[in-house]
């Protein structure tokens, strides 16, 4: 083929052109650290990018709502302990009380100290978790118990809370489609014994709570100095004792199910993260060797474009 | 007997071929860097020779200069023309593609990926402390960025629409432009070559011109023979025509004309798009070219029919396709998310959503503050303030009839409602009045992220995701068809340069041949003049 000037010229522009465009790819690929800077630069590397982005997102997300979960959860195992320790010391006050050798002053006395108990219990059922009470069903914002003292209703249901029929579960997102109850009800821990099947589990507002109805009763009876009813009674605390430890050891389990479910959660975290760095960032020293390669042929086709075009024979001839 | 002085006269015609080849050559490197230029030999050859009847037989007179050709392979143009057609669609489709693409904004961290995720992250936080005035105003704030994206994204492609349109008038006036310049040229380079001279410079300013043309819109170019000329010559005709109409024909040219379109095209389409076609009404059929290139990304919607329900739009996903995919989202997602409404295997279903649920209740018990019936987006009303849930609804009742307003919205208004932008305690989170705690409406929210009939590409993020590989896929074809055919056509200018490029070291070489043909010449000159010197002065008669 016959070569002439321009021809020289304009393939010796186009190649010092590509040259430079593919140093450029490699420049910006070490300065943004990422291998594609538009979709079109490889649209699957983009389409998986935006996946795995969204994933790592929902993810983080997560790992949020376990820590929150946990939170919660804790609190009302906090809540749930002191209940069981006021609840225990009542039983042994009861056991003391039953004792047929005190006389009426004496379980009067005892009583005194049961009604403290009591009044603790109901400030227990409106234990708070960032200002928010976490036995109130889905009325957070509501006390589950009257504790004005000087209130005639004192102990009473201030709220009505539906467990049995509509169910005030609040549900925490910690996977996807994966959500976690972090809440129990008022009427679920304070309610079990209620003889009415129908209405367990439930708090009605005004009603009295089962837990609260037996303080009451037993404050009766020793006020009555009746220790044989205070006897019969001892089954009836030890229920409400079981039915504290069923709610813990259920709390108890949600927060194993956290726990584990937190370890999956990070496991996943450094998964996907990990993913979207192979899919989207650049093997750095891969990449500077590919720069180092292009400079080197930039630098060859420069310096031999600047021979071949200064010299003809025009440099030759006087 | 021959005439005395011939000798002299052999040696001037020497000296003046040499002296005409050597401008010849001048010529030449003259124009070495002249874009389009052929490089011109002349055409030399022994004069007449005169005959003797001395026994002797012809002798030769001299040498002269016939003619000056071009050195120029005309099958190469044609072939760079027919390529350089799809080369200029698809720069020009490359171009305004990429342009598209940085318009989305994607992979980064402020394209809609993130944006999404952040909306939905405050509505997760929004969940676990729905009683929360920060929190709410947080989501109020997030749904005001994902509804921002969209405006902006939607004004930028109305406004890369309207330079396109603008781009579409520039060429148009170009072609026009070019195909009077070249029928100028036509009618210039016939009169000379009428009397038979060759009109090498000119032929070369026409190719430049068609080179230009062929770049610009789908031209055939072809020189047509029309009978004979007095003297004996063919008479040619240079014609180009554009989809089997001419738009140059010998000394005439016919023009294009732009019209601004009554009816748009697309119901994305901003008004007043100029439609192209000839100046004596005929349509105009382009199939390549830049002026294709802007047509199919400025109209291209998939090749749907448009709004008049006949005109098939081109079969290229372009700004009304993006615009269009864009609408489609808002709608569905906006519907999905305030009434719970989606289509799933073509029928609507009725699922719960914004409007079904209750706000918090700020002010405990009673009668609640924030009603329910509120739609989280609607869209901008007049003087651009979003408008109440009860105005975009506009009474409407009924699944098909709440869809139909939904139609309304837009990427470039959609927008959070003015119930929630005045009062944030208006994002539902509960399904009954009066519990704050109750996350039950936020929830169903939630799963509309994950949910994979919203949209037939799946999930909200999936049909971005789809809709941005898909606007990279297209972007890179053209990437690609563009390149490939600049390396094409550059391989042709190549083989063109190399047949009528000027090669310097040639020339000179030339140059140094005709000087020395020159020398030589004038030497002989010299000679004669000796010989008669001798003749005349020195032999006898003093």
């Amino acid at each position: 083929m016959r070569i002439t000037n321009n021809m020289i010229i304009a393939n010796m522009v186009r190649n010092i052109s590509n040259n430079q465009q593919r140093e450029n790819k490699y420049q910006t690929q070490l300065a943004t650290g990422k291998k594609i800077s538009v979709p079109s630069d490889d649209p699957v590397v983009a389409a998986r990018a935006l996946k795995l982005r969204t994933d790592v997102s929902k993810i983080e997300q997560y790992k949020k709502n376990i820590s929150d979960a946990q939170s919660w959860l804790s609190a009302t195992d906090e809540a749930l302990a002191a209940i069981g320790k006021v609840l225990q010391t009542a039983r042994e006050k009861m056991v003391q009380a039953a004792n047929g050798t005190n006389t009426v002053e004496e379980t009067k006395a005892i009583a005194d100290e049961i009604k403290q108990l009591r009044t603790q219990i109901i400030h227990l059922s409106n234990s708070t978790y960032s200002g928010r009470y976490i036995f109130s069903g889905f009325k957070t914002d509501q006390k589950v118990m009257i504790d004005d003292e000087t209130d005639p209703d004192f102990g009473k249901f201030a709220i009505s809370v539906d467990t049995a029929t509509r169910k005030e579960k609040i549900f925490y997102e910690v996977g996807v489609g994966d959500n976690i109850n972090i809440n129990i009800t008022g009427g679920d821990l304070f309610n079990s014994q209620d003889a009415n099947a129908s209405s367990r589990d439930l708090a009605v507002a005004g009603n009295t709570a089962s837990m609260i109805q037996m303080f009451d009763d037993v404050i009766k009876h020793m006020e009555a100095g009746d220790f044989q009813q205070i006897s019969a009674s001892l089954d009836t605390i030890d229920a409400e004792i079981q039915n504290v430890l069923r709610v813990r050891a259920d709390i108890g389990a949600r927060q194993n199910r956290m726990d584990l479910t937190e370890d999956r959660i990070d496991n996943d975290f450094v998964n996907f993260t990990e993913s979207m760095s192979l899919n989207e960032d650049i093997d750095i020293a891969e990449t500077i060797m590919n720069l180092k390669n292009e400079e080197n042929v930039y630098q060859a086709s420069l310096a031999a474009g600047a021979r071949i075009i200064q010299q003809s024979l025009v440099d030759f001839l006087h | 007997m021959r005439q005395s002085f011939f000798g002299l006269n052999i040696a001037v015609s020497g000296l003046y071929t040499a002296q005409k080849n050597l401008n010849t050559v001048s010529h030449n490197i003259s124009n070495a860097s002249t874009t389009g230029y052929s490089r011109q030999q002349n055409i030399q050859s022994a004069s007449k020779p005169i005959n003797t009847f001395d026994g002797t037989g012809m002798i030769g007179t001299g040498s002269e200069v016939t003619g000056v050709k071009r050195i120029r392979d005309t099958y190469l143009d044609f072939k760079y023309w027919s390529e350089n057609i799809a080369n200029g669609e698809w720069s020009k489709k490359a171009e305004l593609l990429s342009e598209m693409e940085t318009t989305f904004n994607e992979p980064s961290n402020s394209g809609f990926t993130k944006i999404m995720d952040s909306f939905y992250s405050s509505l997760q936080e929004l969940s676990k402390d729905p009683s929360s005035p920060a929190v709410r105003a947080l989501v109020r704030e997030n749904g005001v960025t994902l509804a921002n994206y969209f405006n902006t994204l939607a004004t930028r492609f109305e406004r890369l629409q309207e330079d396109i349109n603008d781009q579409v008038r520039v060429t148009v006036e170009k072609i026009n432009s070019l195909g009077d310049q070249i029928a100028k040229l036509n009618k210039q380079i016939y009169a000379f070559e009428l009397t038979g001279q060759a009109a090498n410079d000119l032929r070369d300013a026409r190719t430049v011109l068609v080179d230009e043309l062929s770049k610009l819109i789908n031209i055939n170019a072809s020189e047509v023979k029309y009978g004979k000329l007095p003297n004996g010559e063919d008479d040619i005709h240079f014609v180009i025509t554009i989809g089997g109409n001419n738009l140059v024909d010998h000394y005439s040219s016919r023009k294009l004309v732009l019209d601004q379109r009554d009816i748009r095209l697309n119901s994305e389409d901003i008004p007043n798009l100029y439609n192209v076609r000839w100046d004596n009404g005929n349509e105009l059929i382009l199939t390549g070219g830049e002026l294709k290139g802007l047509i199919d990304v400025r109209d291209g919607k998939d090749g749907i029919k448009g709004m008049d329900g006949t005109t098939a739009t081109p079969s290229y996903k372009g700004v009304p396709y993006y615009q269009s995919m864009l609408n489609e989202f808002v709608r569905t997602f906006a519907m999905a998310f305030n009434e719970g409404y989606r289509t799933e295997n073509g029928v609507l279903i009725d699922g719960v959503g914004h409007v079904d649920g209750f706000g918090v209740d700020t002010d405990g018990p009673g009668p609640a503050t924030a009603t329910s019936g509120l739609r989280f987006f609607t869209m901008f009303g007049e003087g651009n303030i979003p408008i109440s849930s009860d105005v975009f609804i506009d009474g409407a009742v009924g699944m098909n009839a709440i869809k139909a307003q939904y139609q309304n919205i837009t990427a470039k208004n959609f927008t959070v409602g003015l119930d929630v932008m005045s009062n944030p305690n208006a994002i539902a989170a509960t399904n009954v009045p009066g519990e704050n705690g109750n996350i039950d409406v936020l929830n169903e929210l939630l799963k509309l992220r994950s949910n994979a009939n919203l949209f037939t590409e799946g999930a909200p993020e999936d049909f971005m995701k789809s809709l941005v590989a898909t606007l990279g896929i297209d972007s890179q074809q053209a990437k690609t068809f563009s390149s490939s055919q600049i390396t094409i056509v550059k391989q042709i200018d190549n083989r063109r340069m190399s047949v009528s490029g000027v090669q310097l070291n040639e020339e000179l070489a030339d140059m140094v041949r005709f000087q020395q043909s020159y020398k030589a010449s004038a030497k002989m000159i010299n000679t004669m003049n000796e010989v008669y010197d001798t003749l005349i002065n020195r032999l006898g008669v003093g």
